[in-house]
Parts: structure tokens; sequence; C-alpha cells
């Protein structure tokens, strides 16, 4: 490809054609677009590489087919050949009669409900405060909360494990401050210890979210809600709240998404089949020979389920952008 | 994200459900029929997804007990000896070891004391690798591509037929393990492989109730979980399809743990089910930390797992709190890996001196010391386990006795309507209702 030219065109002399200079503009403004897009290069190759062609696999492996002597997955790659028998099978297990994957359903939309406004009712007024309150501190609270991702989600997990045990520090603790529930068994299989393990898990996220959000409104507009006349608690739920909506919606996603793919924390919590979720279905689908397919089925049927959260919030976001323009 | 296992492996001697080895039943349907036998490698059987629910029981029905598959299934009282094709025969006797070269060893994850694999490659000036797996189904997957080129394999006995017949294992030429005298004189001959012609044992173990001694007055049998109502939330099974219903089946006195019969694990998965609402039962495969650091009182469990399992006491408790049941008449579910030389390997003869020194009694004793499973030979007993400090003489009843190989029963390989049902059986519990 020639790189395009600065030179004005040699055919100019006299022709009086006018679209020449035109023309030498738009080759300009070609070079520098085909410049912002290799800058998007990095990104659509990683998606492509990391994204686009695994679910292309994974769509594969659920319309495809079983090898007989081994049990194990063959991916089909010519869409006219594939197959819905494992959709169909996996809808019949979590819809149909006596589907056994039903309950596993709707523990998974009421848990991680229930552990994202837990989520949000305590990492709100956290962000809240160091954005606004934190004074010259701000800095040392940044840190503090990010200071979870030094230890990997893993071993926080583990370290719970002993800290829940029977005779473990919490129960120690909740029986020195004479508190109820000294001689609870929090490991024997409890949804409530599930729901505190994915709050405790995936707050960090939302209060970062929450906070760069939070910081990034403009004092100005607050002030200016104080100068005409509104009070304290209605600048906050007239000017705060609304220019904080998307934040919030975003927050609450990064938060929502991995929580309802979860299966680690209630197999390290609990690991009683009453609290299992739909991330354990598709792990136990997974993990039995002949049966893999269903198991991408179900989870690409997680990820239509979660395409239209997805959709509300790319749409809402859209009209936040006009309406701040 | 990372997946739970990989950070238990790596900490922890072995991933919570490394051990569910059963994860892989591999069957051969009729469709291996339609590929004729002796196919070569890379010549797939391709069958539809797997119809449920009422189909696949309708379907066993339909079909009795067995429906003649093309693969012979081993049975103990229905033994198999497998046949050497003219195209995979055993290396020829008194070939010398291959130079320079660099043995490919194919196993479960921390399943191998590799203490043992470098003495090895000392003795016989050779390198390794050591790549590890964990499920079955994971590593059979990984071969099927015919694109690694591992010189020895640990399958399990229910996989044995497909390697075979997809010509992945090579046959063994016996003259280079005489060591296989060592081993109890049943494997010379076991009802898998007559002959043993392909495989070798390696480490064996039975399945059966561990709990906590200081609080648990209960007499250990197969119904302990049923009869824990006041352990509530300190009741576990393994995670294994195959070993949860096995111990319902006890539990109602069916020994039949390769049943076909879609009634027989009808009831077992209502026992299964009674559970939950009973003891809030727990399902995970870490009885060798669970029952030690008292976060389960009673649990499933593997002899090997608890023959290790006093490693993960807290300071300060003894091992007389551990114990672990497997009845004594040796009527309860016994299980063995096996060692085998694969057709991708480029280094047959090591392999073979390979499989030889792992049925030396000091290796396999060193390999016990850290793996905790011990292997079936006829020097490896309990006292001289104890007396060797391997063992403390609390958890003595971890030690298989030879005469649990006739007693035992063995879940082994089912046709592949009935373990579709041992499969939902098993999901329908496990996933919760």
């Amino acid at each position: 490809m020639t790189p395009p030219s600065r030179q004005p065109a040699p055919d100019t002399a006299g022709s009086g054609r006018p679209r020449v200079p035109r023309r030498r503009d738009d080759r300009e403004r070609y070079g520098t677009r085909i410049l912002w897009a290799g800058f998007a290069a990095p990104g659509a190759i990683w998606l492509i590489v990391l994204f686009v062609v695994p679910f292309y696999v994974m769509l594969a492996v659920a319309a495809g087919q079983i090898n007989a002597f081994f049990q194990t997955a063959v991916p089909v790659w010519n869409p006219l050949d594939w197959s819905g028998a494992n959709f169909a099978t996996v809808w019949h297990d979590v819809f149909g009669p006596g589907a056994f994957l039903g309950g596993q359903a709707v523990r998974t939309v009421v848990y991680t409900a229930i552990a994202a406004s837990l989520c949000l009712a305590i990492a709100f007024p956290v962000a809240y405060f160091v954005s606004r309150y934190s004074g010259r501190r701000k800095t040392l609270f940044l840190v503090l909360l990010i200071a979870p991702f030094w230890v990997s989600y893993m071993m926080r997990m583990l370290a719970w494990i002993d800290l829940l045990q029977t005779n473990g520090y919490v129960n120690r603790a909740l029986a020195f401050f004479r508190l109820p529930g000294h001689n609870t068994n929090w490991l024997g299989g409890d949804s409530v210890t599930v729901v505190l393990g994915l709050v405790y898990g995936y707050i960090p996220y939302l209060i970062l979210v929450l906070y760069a959000g939070l910081d990034r409104i403009d004092k100005n507009l607050l002030e200016a809600s104080r100068d005409l006349g509104l009070g304290k608690w209605r600048t906050f739920w007239r000017v705060t709240v609304p220019l904080a909506k998307p934040t919030i919606i975003a927050g609450s996603f990064v938060t929502v998404l991995p929580m309802l793919g979860d299966y680690y924390t209630n197999q390290l919590l609990s690991a009683a089949p009453g609290t299992t979720m739909i991330g354990n279905g598709i792990e136990g689908l997974l993990g039995s020979p002949g049966e893999q397919g269903q198991g991408a089925a179900l989870a690409l049927l997680l990820l239509v389920v979660l395409l239209v959260p997805m959709g509300y919030y790319v749409i809402s976001t859209a009209r936040a952008s006009r309406e701040n323009i | 994200m990372r997946h739970p296992r990989e950070g238990w492996s790596e900490g922890g001697r072995r991933a919570p459900r490394e051990m569910s080895r059963r994860d892989f039943l591999g069957r051969a349907g009729a469709a291996s029929a339609a590929l004729g036998l002796g196919t070569m490698l890379g010549t797939r059987g391709i069958k539809s997804p797997i119809p449920a629910g009422r189909a696949a029981e309708a379907a066993a029905e339909a079909a009795g007990s067995h429906s003649t598959p093309s693969l012979p299934l081993p049975r103990q009282n229905h033994p198999v000896r497998w046949p050497i094709f003219s195209d995979n025969r055993p290396i020829a006797s008194n070939l010398k070891p291959e130079e320079g070269a660099t043995l490919q060893i194919y196993n479960w994850v921390a399943y191998i004391n590799e203490d043992v694999i470098k003495s090895f490659c000392k003795k016989y000036k050779c390198k390794y690798s050591l790549t590890t797996f964990n499920t079955m189904t994971e590593a059979i997957a990984k071969l099927a591509t015919g694109e690694f080129q591992f010189d020895i394999f640990f399958p399990t006995i229910d996989v044995i037929g497909q390697l075979i017949e997809t010509k992945l294992m090579r046959p063994l030429n016996h003259s280079y393990i005489p060591n296989i005298a060592n081993c109890w004189p049943d494997y010379k001959n076991p009802f898998y492989d007559e002959g043993w012609q392909y495989t070798v044992p390696s480490e064996i173990y039975t399945t059966g109730m561990a709990w906590r001694k200081d609080k648990v007055s209960l007499k250990p049998s197969w119904s302990m979980p049923w009869e824990a109502k006041k352990y509530k939330g300190k009741v576990a099974l393994l995670d294994d399809n195959r070993e949860g219903p096995s111990l319902a089946l006890m539990k109602m006195g069916i020994y039949d743990l390769n049943t076909t019969s879609p009634a027989q694990l009808r009831a077992a998965g209502a026992q299964l089910r009674e559970l939950e609402s009973l003891v809030n039962i727990r399902i995970d495969n870490s009885d060798y930390t669970e029952i030690p650091s008292g976060n389960t009182w009673i649990h499933q469990a593997w002899s090997g797992d608890m023959a290790s399992s006093y490693e993960y006491l807290p300071k300060g408790t003894s091992v007389d709190v551990i114990g672990y049941w497997f009845p004594p008449d040796g009527k309860g579910p016994i299980a063995n890996d096996i060692m085998s030389v694969l057709t991708s390997g480029k280094n047959p003869v090591l392999s073979h001196l390979f499989l030889n020194y792992m049925l030396n009694v000091d290796n396999a004793l060193n390999n016990y010391s850290y793996v905790g499973y011990m292997q079936p030979m006829t020097a490896v007993t309990a006292p001289r386990l104890v007396k060797e400090k391997l063992l403390p003489p609390q958890l003595e009843s971890t030690v298989v006795k030879r005469s649990y190989f006739k007693t035992g029963v063995m879940e082994l390989e089912l046709p592949e309507s009935a373990n579709l049902l041992w499969e939902q059986t098993w999901n329908s519990f496990s996933q919760g209702l």
C-alpha cells in the first residue's frame, strides 16, 4: 500500500477541476483513519482470539457430537450440521417436568439478587465517603480498597474456611462478645454463608467502580443545588444519585455477572447439594463423560439470559450520555 | 479468576476432585460396532448426544441388563482376555534401553513420588517429563487427539477396552518385568486383563467410612450417614457419580455395584435425596482434610486418602480421633489403578523397565510415603507399614488385604444406557432439588 501523498496531484494545471484538493484532503483523512483504527487493532485481535474464537468453539461443542469410543466432545464446525439436541436436553433439565437444574436456577437468581443488594448497601456509603469526605487520606483509603486484590480470590476463600470452623475465630469472637449464633456451623451447607461469601468476594469491584463514578461528579453541580435551595438529603437524592445511576448500573453488572457464573465460592464454603448454583451445574456436566456438550449448551443459555440486562445497560448508558451532552 | 482445582493442587497434595477418577466411565455403545473393532486411532465413532430422562431409562429397560456391547465388559466373575493385534505386538526381548531418552509420564496430579522417578532416571541415565491430569475424562480426551508422545500412562480399569481397541496401549513383554512376582499373585491373571497382557497394577484402595471417634458415637456401617441426624451439617459423601449411589445401594443391602436396574437406581436416588433433609449432606472429595480438621465428622472416604489424613491434623490432636471403617468381611467397594505403556511413546524399552522399577518393593514404599496409596504387594502389609513408620497403627484399617481382591466389589465399566442412569441418579441428587 502506498502512503497517502502530500504532493498536489500533477494534473491540476488549467484543468479547473475543483475536486483535486478535496481528494487530497480525503486521502489525508483516510490515512489518519487507518492510524486510529490501528490503535484498536490489539484490542480487536485480543477480542477475536480470546473471545470470538473460543465462543465459536463452545457453540461447536454444544451443537456437536460425542465420540462413541472415548465419550469425549467432538466439535462440529459447520453450522449446517449443528444439532439442537443438547440445548433441548438442557432446556428440559432446567424447565421440564422433574428438571433437576430448575432449583439451581432459582437459587442462582435469589442468591445473586440478595448478594448484589447487600453489596450495594455496603459499597455505596463506603465509596461515597472515600470520594467526598476522606480528604487528604484519600490515597490511603484507595490503597486499602485495592488491598484485597493483592491476595488471590482462592486464598481469601480458603482463609474463610479456617475462620468459619465451628471452633474458629468467627464463632469465638461471637462468643466473646456474647452475641447469638456462636454455635453456628457456618460450613455445614448453609445458604447464608454462600451469600455472605459472594458479597465478600465481589464487593471490592463494586466499591472501586462506584468510587470512580462518584469522584467524577462535578462538585459545582452539588454546590449549585445547595445554592438553589435544596437541602443535604434532597441534593443527594435529586442530584448525586441520578448522576451516579450509570455508575451504579455498571458496578452492579461488574459484580452480578461473575456471581451468576460462580461455583467455587459455594463449593468451598458449603458443598451441599441444597445450595448449588447454575455454575455448579455447568461444572458438573463438563466433568461427566459424554455430557460436555450439555455443559456448553447450559453455559450458552446462561449467556443468552445475561444478554438481556446487558442490552439494557448499553441502551441506558447511551441514553445517559446523550442527555449529558 | 483461577479455577479452584489449580489453587488446591499446588498447596495441598491433591486437588479436591482429583480422585474422582471414575468420572470417566468409558462406554462401548452399539456405535462402536459400526466402527469395526481395531479401527486405527483417528477414526472417530460419532453418535448423537445423549437423550435425557425417561428415554434413557426406557432404553435401559428395553435392553435388559446388557445391550450386547461390542467391547466386552470385564467382571470379577467374567474375566476378559484382550486380543493382541498383528500390527501392535509386544517389543522383542533383550533390547537395550533407549539412550539419551526423555521418558514421558502421564499421571494423576500428585499421584507419584518424583523422587522415585528421579532415581530411576539416574539408574538408566535418562531424563523424564511428568504431565498430570485431574480427571480420566481429561486424560482420555488428550490421548485421543494422538498428538502426544507419552510413554507411560496410569489409567483406570474401566478404560482399558477403549485404549486397547484403539491401539493406544502397547502389549507388554513380560521378560522385562520380573518384579510382577512382588505383586499379589492375583495380578498375574486379573479378570480385567487376563494374563496381564497390557497392564500391571498400580495403587489399590477401598472406599469406606471415615469418622471422628471423639465426636461421633455411632457404630460405623454403610448406613452411618442416614443415622447421623444429630450431626447435621457434619456429614459428607464423596463427589463421585459411582461412589454416591453405590453407598445407597449397599445401605439397602444391594452389593451389585454395576447394577443396570432402573428400579434399584431410582431407590438409591431416593435414599440419597433423603440425606439432604436428614443431615444436610455435603459433597466433596477433601475427606483427607475435612476429617482431621473436624469440619466434617462422618465422611465417605477412600482408604488412601485416610492413610495420609493424620498429616493434616491440627497440632496437638492425636491420631486416635480418626477412624476408617471398611467391613472386616471385605464386602465393599475396592479398586486398583494400573500402569501401562502407550504406543505413542518413543521409549518402549525404558517404559517396560520403569514399570518393573515401580513394582520394586522399596520403590513402592517410597512412593507410598508420599502418595498414601499402597500397591498390592505381598510384602506391603499393615505390620510392615507400621514398623517402617509409614502408617500410624490407628489407621491400619486403611490397608487393603489380599483377600479383599476376591471379596470386594469393583465399580466397573457399564453398558452405556446404564451408565446414563447412574449419572442421572447422581446429578439429580448432587445438583440439589
